[in-house]
């Protein structure tokens, strides 16, 4: 049996789900789009049910992917029961698509959400009156306080046996009645064999709705676009108005005159709590600092909090697995398997767990922000800075995560409502440069610019920016990220106090898709990677296939000025993370760093230490997000004399310059590609892949050749 | 008169929506039809969008968009 639930935004529809079903829950994506899709699967009384959480609506136009999904799946699957939820303290506005639900004629039970906020507000309401009017049943719950569940569940549950269409009791006013039933009478004559209702036909053909026409036309092999034509100039004439306003105008007259028989307001609705953070958070002084507040502490948390986590897993697996796999390994197998094992099969899961930490952290604060309600605030606030780019101001917070890491950026996207702008917004993310990119920036500007250290690196960051905006200007035009032409008519919501166990279900949620989805690639790639540096077997770097790809795509670089190999060869580990690059220049231009490896092994003493410094984790992690305002994040590494000697051997300040350039707008990682197929997939991974080493190819030469004929000027 | 004529604070009726088709359509599923009435709450800090009080709920809308409706203020009493 199938139960959908459908919605406005922001009425509880998640959280009555996941009360329901827990830890069931499984989230993906609408077949081809990036909406995202939460269903679960239950076994109750025997029989087996699943619940879809239909994207949040007002309304069933055609205009937005997510009223197209919503729409589409209540017509074409088998829904046995629609659960409509509703605001309960906002029932003016969520009627609307109570109604036009009820245009379908399907099986639908209404629960009046909010319950418990309802009654706190002093609102009344006749039940029994309203069931009445609508012809539907209806159950108050509260999903925070977990009432009325059950009884929605029976209720959706004996619905299916007693009904397959409900009679609805409820009409239009009569001129619109009797011009509806004309077209039916039309259609009948007509003999139109549709799986759809004839009186919902006969609405969408008098909201001359263009998306549902085409549809009949390719079901039905029928043209009615000009069936209703008389119909809708009668309606014209009278209401002066053209049709598809006048419907909306009585759709809601119709709500208004129910809510006047059933609905006691109360008295005088108090100042509310929202009305008092609002008039701090949108505030035209104190709304952008609490912007950039929320902004930093996001950050901070995210990354601080799960870095503890991020190094005792690496620690875990490259230090301690590896080791002792390794060894338990090295008598059974030849050193060449042993090598891909450890360092290609296990070094890719590491990279996958260890950005875990990572996802689960970034999840949890971006549920925090949008069930909250302050997400749509930020949206508010910063609409007009991102408004040039016809995006509106949630888009900020993508972007200012890049800084972090890339990754978690491109799955913060999704806090965007259409498709085109996520798009974008994750074109534009992988030149925000990320923390892994600052080792390389340390390891050149401690060579070349040790007194300008800073201003170096910001002069990346502000290249970063400046280039993501050129980006995605001249992107907005092309026909592959157009904007969807709709307004921004963005709902400030309530502010709401969300509960942990619902931010918890769905950060963990999406994370294990992040585990099964980007592992792969991940995992993958890595062994390309290690193929092309370990092979063929018994090579040493130099003579490896890197090395060797590497001296024949050199000369390409002569333009952008680091036309040595051994700088060459270090871009394509970089692949794994931006950080790796230090460690392959070190390998290329063979300096050995002193290694650190304890090289005795005493297992049960290895394993205690583990476990100590996982509960270390737990209690850094609690430090660095409440206790310590250092950003950790942006810390430059320390790098010894003789890589800097040898790095200055084979490059100029101007080189440097030009290769930290490129590494900026390089492939940031991985990861942040198998990021962007699983969100958007392959086409733009590979638009980003190409766009990513044009630009950052132009840009390195651009820097190189001017500063050359500058420097020939002086 | 025109949307942009009011002021923080006002109340106003929807007399008119103008503009294109999708954009009529839009604003009054949301519940600016002809005759609602609503409220100017407060202007964003950069001075753009608006957000406004409709049917009981915080809407918020862009100047640009605001121009294609036209209102007819209320006084007090
Ligand atoms: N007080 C109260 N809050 C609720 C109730 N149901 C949901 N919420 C909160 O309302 C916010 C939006 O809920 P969500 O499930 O995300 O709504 P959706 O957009 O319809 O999926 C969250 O902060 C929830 O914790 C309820 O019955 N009572
Ligand atoms: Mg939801």
């Amino acid at each position: 049996m199938n139960i959908a639930f459908a919605g406005n935004p922001n009425v509880g529809k998640t959280a009555i789900i996941n009360n329901i079903a827990g830890s069931n829950l499984k989230v993906g994506n609408w077949p081809g789009v990036t909406v995202e899709k939460k269903e679960a699967t239950l076994i109750l009384n025997g029989k087996q049910i699943t619940l879809t959480d239909l994207p949040g609506v007002y309304s069933l136009s055609s205009y937005t992917i997510e009223e197209r999904i919503t729409r589409d799946f209540i017509l074409d699957s088998e829904v046995d029961c629609i659960i409509n939820v509703l605001d309960s303290t906002n029932l003016e506005r969520n009627l609307y698509l109570t109604l036009l639900l009820m245009e379908l004629e399907k099986p639908m039970i209404i629960a009046l959400n909010m319950y418990d906020e309802f009654k706190k507000l002093g609102y009344k309401i006749d039940l029994e009156g309203f069931k009445n009017i609508l012809g539907i049943n209806i159950v108050p719950t509260s999903a925070i306080k977990k009432e009325g569940l059950d009884e929605l569940i029976k209720q959706a549950l004996n619905l299916k046996g007693r009904h397959s269409k409900l009679k609805y009791r409820l009409r239009y006013e009569g001129f619109i009645e009797d011009e509806i039933k004309n077209v039916v009478e039309k259609l009948k004559k007509e003999n139109l064999q549709s799986k759809y209702p004839l009186r919902w036909i006969a609405i969408k053909l008098i909201e001359k709705d263009e998306y549902i026409i085409e549809k009949l036309r390719f079901e039905t092999k029928k043209d009615l676009s000009t069936l209703a034509k008389d119909n809708i100039m009668r309606i014209e004439e009278r209401f002066d108005e053209d049709s598809e306003s006048v419907l909306t105008e009585i759709r809601y007259g119709i709500i208004n005159g129910i809510l006047k028989k059933v609905l006691k307001k109360p008295q005088k609705i108090a100042s509310t709590i929202t009305e008092k953070l609002d008039s701090i958070f949108i505030n035209r002084v104190l709304g952008i600092p609490v912007f950039m507040f929320f902004m930093y502490f996001v950050f901070k948390f995210t990354f601080d909090g799960s870095a503890p986590f991020i190094d005792w897993i690496d620690g875990f697996i490259n230090g301690y697995l590896a080791k002792y796999l390794s060894i338990a390994l090295s008598n059974i197998v030849p050193g060449w398997l042993n090598s891909l094992l450890i360092d290609g099969v296990l070094g890719g899961v590491g990279v996958v767990l260890s950005f875990v930490p990572l996802m689960v952290f970034l999840y949890f604060f971006l549920a925090l922000l949008e069930e909250s309600g302050y997400m749509a605030r930020a949206a508010f606030v910063m609409d007009k800075v991102m408004n040039s780019l016809g995006l509106n101001g949630k888009a900020f917070i993508p972007m200012i995560l890049g800084f972090g890491c890339n990754v978690p950026a491109i799955y913060a996207t999704r806090a965007l409502e259409n498709e085109s702008d996520r798009k974008l917004v994750a074109v534009m993310v992988p030149f925000m440069s990320c923390g892994a990119r600052l080792p390389i920036y340390a390891l050149f500007t401690a060579t070349f610019f040790l007194h300008h250290q800073a201003l170096i690196v910001l002069s990346l960051y502000v290249i970063g920016i400046v280039i993501a905006f050129i980006v995605g200007l001249v992107l907005r035009k092309t026909s592959m990220f157009k904007a969807e032409k709709t307004p921004l008519l963005l709902e400030l919501p309530p502010y709401r106090i969300p509960s942990l166990r619902i931010l918890w279900i769905s950060s963990w949620t999406r994370t294990k898709s992040f585990i099964s989805k980007a592992g792969t690639v991940i995992a993958l790639t890595m062994i390309l990677i290690w193929g092309a540096i370990h092979l063929p077997i018994n090579s040493t770097y130099e003579t490896s296939f890197l090395a060797r790809s590497a001296k024949v795509v050199t000369p390409l670089f002569k333009p952008a000025g680091f036309n040595n190999w051994q700088i060459v060869a270090a871009i394509i580990p970089g692949l794994i993370a931006k950080e790796t690059v230090v460690g392959a220049l070190a390998q290329t231009l063979n300096i050995e760093e002193e290694s650190n490896q304890n090289n005795s092994s005493n297992f049960i003493q290895d394993t205690t230490k583990q476990l100590s410094e996982l509960i270390d984790a737990f209690f850094n992690s609690f430090k660095a997000m409440f206790f310590n305002i250092s950003q950790e994040t942006f810390k430059l590494e320390s790098i010894s004399n003789k890589f800097k000697k040898r790095i200055s051997q084979v490059m100029t300040p101007l080189s440097a310059y030009s290769f930290m350039v490129f590494m900026l707008l390089f492939i940031p990682c991985i990861v942040t590609l198998a990021a962007i197929k699983q969100e958007f997939g392959w086409k733009l991974m590979f638009f980003e892949i190409w766009l990513l080493i044009f630009i950052s190819y132009i840009a390195s030469v651009i820097v190189y050749q001017m500063g050359s004929l500058l420097y020939n000027f002086i | 008169m025109l949307f942009s004529q009011l002021k923080t604070g006002d109340k106003a009726k929807v007399i008119k929506l103008t503009g294109g088709k999708e954009f009529r359509k839009r604003v009054s599923e949301m519940g600016l039809v002809k005759g609602a009435v609503f409220r100017i709450k407060t202007i964003a800090p950069l001075g753009d969008p608006i957000e406004i009080e409709i049917k009981g709920y915080k809407l918020s809308i862009r100047k640009s968009e605001a121009t294609n409706i036209l209102v007819e203020k209320i006084n007090y009493k």
